[in-house]
């Protein structure tokens, strides 16, 4: 299973209720690829660290999204973003592998049980990862 | 410890993600990154924060997209 989280941040002149219309489109197109939303968080509106398009605040929105079969609409989704100009700025991290990652090194009690690292990980992808646990 | 010759005081540092058993670190968590970018807004390098260097790798990777998304700054001046 993958987790995404996906936050992106809009206009701030853009009103909350077209917000939510923008939110549930991005939704709508990425449960009807066959994924899930778990979660969702409004942060509202919050001032920018830095100006963007002279703007010092955004409108932030993330999304917690999981798919069991890989197909996410994600890349469309992005798309979509890229081309709304009221999308100040958007953001997709796949966040499963990180999360296994850091959960496997904390059973271990800390300092590395190198056998158990490589062990524990069945057929998952490519294993570029594994030179971090120093084995 | 203290080294007896002057006042010299060298603590020993410690990476405070393994200390607080931190493994992931989360862009989301502003709170966390800012005491990893002193006033210049720049990555605060590990020779001075101590910080091991896998959580220093997840550490920048936090750091950079925190930044994209405009959460933390690039630059103060």
């Amino acid at each position: 299973m993958r987790t995404y989280e996906l936050m992106f941040v809009v206009d701030p002149r853009v009103a909350d209720e077209e917000v939510v219309t923008m939110t549930n489109d991005y939704k709508n197109m990425i449960t009807a690829a066959g994924s899930q939303i778990t979660s969702e968080e409004n942060w509202g509106r919050r001032k920018l660290a830095y100006p963007i398009d002279k703007l010092n605040e955004g409108k932030y929105v993330l999304l917690y999204i999981s798919s069991e079969t890989g197909k996410t609409a994600l890349p469309e989704v992005e798309h979509r973003m890229r081309q709304n100009d009221k999308i100040l700025r958007y953001l997709t991290v796949r966040t499963d592998e990180a999360i296994k990652r850091a959960a496997r090194r904390q059973p271990a009690g800390g300092p590395r049980t190198g056998s158990a690292a490589s062990e524990d990980r069945p057929d998952a992808g490519p294993d570029i990862d594994v030179e971090e646990e120093e084995a | 410890m203290a080294r007896a010759r002057k006042v010299f005081f060298r603590r020993r540092k410690v990476c405070k993600f393994c200390a607080d058993k931190i493994d992931y670190i989360d862009y989301k968590d502003v709170k966390l990154l800012q005491q990893f970018i002193p006033e210049r807004s720049k990555i605060l390098p590990r020779r001075i924060s101590g910080t091991c260097a896998t959580h220093q790798r997840s550490l920048q990777q936090a750091i950079k997209r925190a930044r994209h998304l405009a959460l933390i700054p690039f630059t103060t001046d």
